[in-house]
């Protein structure tokens, strides 16, 4: 079968998109079905120089980092270059949060810092006409499974269920929460947690946002083995629009209870369930997980 | 003549001018910056933890460390496990290896007439990225440093399994890059003790000497490290004399009128940072040997990067023999650090060289924030008087794609460069 050809474009970033994909495992295998055009690292038939002067063939263009009108890459705009591909391809997926929704250098000096279709929540209205073309994989960084297979999906036609900022729902419905080791103690409002130690959940004072963080970072693991709640760092966020937070090692509470729920859970509901935890104890829980 | 260096985690301008057929004179222009200074004003001391790994996709937890560390250098008096100390050298010197490895078979292949070696350069990258996850459960940008120790807590099981990362990675190197026993290194003392020796980092040397490239890329030959770690020594070596006492305030910065990159100088004089600096200033006799012969030419630059990488893996098992996992991972500060009113500053040894961070904390804010990177160091522009430690390695060369493999042995980081 034909190599689809795929152009990786580097905005204004970090390259931490570029260096999660190398950690794919079967890359060599990737590249049996796909080709760069042009990649930040990986050797490529063209230069920068010839992608930003020429129109080069092309059937999918990642972009990488994010957008503003001032910013230049190589002596041009960045989003021209964007536009020039945009014509060329037939999809477009914005890889990692700076360039679905902005991220960490929205806050750059430079004017109107965005992704390519939002800022934060907000669509931006600039580039609709390539709204249809586009898929979003968020992440700070991306998680290079989800890339990869995303791309093999694109290049098989499927037609991806998207969620309303154009993230594949397969990926993007679970919460992080899913299948964090420290459910347990979620469940059970056990909130004594300390850094350090294995057992607890990060939720009620460490700013944890694994229960309304939608991604699959605890589905499918980082550099296949672990994941940041598991190791005991809380969630953060980072494949959300309003990635990055204030006071991220905190959690926020009105009156005792957390300013963020778990996704769909009402306040009352919140409430209830925790009226009811307060009726029990489970020494389990209470204890270390290894005792001597 | 202009030409676009590509393919450096970003890019950058080099101004060539030439007489009599040689480079006499070459700026170096980096185009873009991300502002990450202005980005961690205002914002609490801890947010400094998430945001800083973002300056780089590729060296962030050098970033996240130094980050720690200069938070912590704003307390008077912290109390710091070994066990976190430990740790956090390990994943430190996991995100080195893993960078040498890339740089070797992606970067600098090219240059010699063979394609990139793709999965020898991931193989090991992966490796290493999943023994930094086992403790700060992703890689890159994990966050699991924080003021007072790490967030994890280690199980045996845990040290069985990164051992056996190191294990391949280490069997890797030797069936690859070098085919010596890492064991044996010790009796690697001497250019000629390594012409026994097979493997892609002999044949890279070999072919730089029968191209007679041996000696292009020399600079200043004045090198410099402030990281001090169980590993890494601080010092300065001019020529081959190697001093210990360095003030980390004498290190300074200027703007440059073309470039976003600001360049960064000891006592006004630039030093060349990074493994060929480490290994002078820790005396290593092979590297030794190389720079005798050929001064701080592409040559020894580019065997002191590479072997480093077997001789970090030897000291990450010394270290990870000597942890304490009944010790604490994490020991919460008396006082919260948002309370201080505090300069903190840290040195770390990046892969490319002496990463510094410096913090100024008030009222439960962080009111500055300086960065200065190891690329800054190795790839910022002077002007003629007084050349860049690049820019005087790439004159009097002849041609542009010579230039381009000098410049690209310092390992050219733009992100970081500009930040
Ligand atoms: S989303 Fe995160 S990892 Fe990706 S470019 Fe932005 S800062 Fe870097
Ligand atoms: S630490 Fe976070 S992800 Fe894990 S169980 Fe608690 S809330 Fe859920």
């Amino acid at each position: 079968m034909k190599k689809t050809r795929v152009l990786w474009l580097t905005l204004m970033s970090c390259n931490g998109n570029t260096h999660s994909f190398l950690n794919y495992p079967y890359i060599e295998q990737f590249l049996n079905d796909f080709e760069f055009i042009y990649h930040p690292i990986i050797d490529s038939d063209y230069t920068l120089e010839e992608i930003i002067s020429q129109d080069i063939a092309c059937d999918i263009l990642l972009i990488e980092g994010s957008v503003a009108d001032d910013f230049i890459k190589a002596g041009v705009p960045g989003i021209d270059i964007i536009k020039r591909y945009a014509k060329i391809v037939e999809k477009i997926v914005t890889v990692g949060t700076c360039a679905t929704f902005g991220g960490i250098f929205r806050e750059s000096n430079y004017k109107d810092v965005s992704g390519l279709h939002f800022q934060e929540e907000r669509r931006t209205d600039k580039y609709n006409d390539l709204f249809e073309k586009t898929v979003s994989i968020s992440g700070c960084p991306v998680h290079p499974e989800v890339l990869v297979s995303t791309l093999y999906a694109i290049k098989k036609g499927l037609s991806l269920k998207l969620d309303a900022y154009l993230r594949p729902k397969e990926y993007f419905s679970y919460t992080i929460h899913n299948g964090c080791t420290r459910n347990e103690y979620f469940e059970y409002k056990v909130d004594n947690h300390h850094f350090g130690e294995l057992e607890g959940c990060m939720f009620y004072d460490h700013g944890c946002r694994g229960p309304f963080t939608h991604g699959s970072c605890n589905k499918i693991l980082w550099n296949e083995v672990n994941s940041k709640t598991r190791a005991g760092l809380p969630c953060m966020g980072c494949t959300e629009p309003s990635f990055p937070k204030r006071n991220i090692f905190e959690t926020k509470k009105n009156m005792g209870i957390p300013e963020f729920l778990p996704v769909g859970v009402s306040k009352r509901t919140y409430l209830t369930l925790a009226g009811i935890t307060k009726a029990f104890t489970i020494d389990r829980l209470e204890k270390k997980l290894f005792d001597d | 003549m202009i030409k676009l260096i590509e393919k450096i985690e970003g890019e950058a301008k080099l101004n060539f001018s030439f007489k009599d057929n040689k480079i006499d004179d070459v700026s170096v222009d980096f185009m873009s910056t991300r502002h990450v200074e202005d980005i961690l004003k205002g914002k609490t001391p801890l947010d400094a933890l998430v945001i800083n790994p973002r300056v780089c996709g590729i060296c962030g937890h050098a970033h996240l460390i130094a980050t720690v560390r200069a938070l912590e250098a704003c307390y008077e008096d912290i109390q710091i496990s070994n066990k976190a100390k430990i740790i956090r050298e390990l994943t430190l010197t996991f995100e080195l290896i893993q960078n040498h490895f890339k740089w070797f078979y992606l970067t600098i292949f090219p240059f010699f007439g063979v394609k990139q070696e793709i999965a020898k350069a991931l193989y090991p990258t992966q490796l290493m990225g999943k023994a930094i996850a086992v403790f700060g459960g992703q890689y890159p940008h994990t966050s699991y440093a924080i003021v007072g120790g790490v967030v994890c807590e280690v199980t045996n099981m845990d040290i069985i399994k990164v051992q056996r990362y190191i294990d391949e990675t280490t069997d890797f190197f030797e069936k690859n890059v070098l085919s010596i026993q890492n064991s044996d290194l010790k009796t690697l003392n001497t250019l000629n003790d390594l012409s026994h020796v097979k493997g892609d980092l002999r044949d890279i040397l070999k072919k730089i000497e029968q191209n007679d490239w041996q000696n292009l890329g020399k600079s200043y030959d004045r090198f410099i490290a402030f990281g001090e770690s169980s590993y890494f020594k601080k010092g300065k070596s001019i020529k081959t004399r190697v001093t210990q006492n360095l003030a980390i305030d004498d290190v300074k910065e200027t703007d440059s009128t073309t470039s976003f990159a600001k360049s960064v100088h000891y006592h006004d004089q630039y030093y060349e940072v990074g493994p060929l600096a480490r290994a002078m200033i820790g005396k290593n006799p092979l590297i030794k040997d190389a720079h005798r012969r050929y001064g701080d030419s592409i040559f020894t630059r580019i065997l002191a990067r590479v072997y480093e990488i077997p001789q970090l893996l030897e000291h990450t098992k010394i270290l990870i023999e000597s942890l304490d996992l009944s010790e604490p991972s994490y020991i919460k500060p008396e006082v919260d650090i948002s309370q201080l009113n505090a300069v903190g500053i840290s040195a770390v040894e990046a892969a490319r060289g002496t990463l510094i961070h410096k913090v100024e904390i008030e009222d439960l804010k962080i009111k500055s924030y300086e960065i200065i990177t190891p690329t800054q160091w190795n790839l910022c522009g002077g002007h003629e008087q007084n050349l860049g430690v690049s820019q005087k390695a790439m004159i009097g060369l002849d041609n542009v794609k010579l230039a381009e493999m000098v410049f690209k042995t310092f390992d050219v980081c733009s992100v970081c460069t500009t930040h």
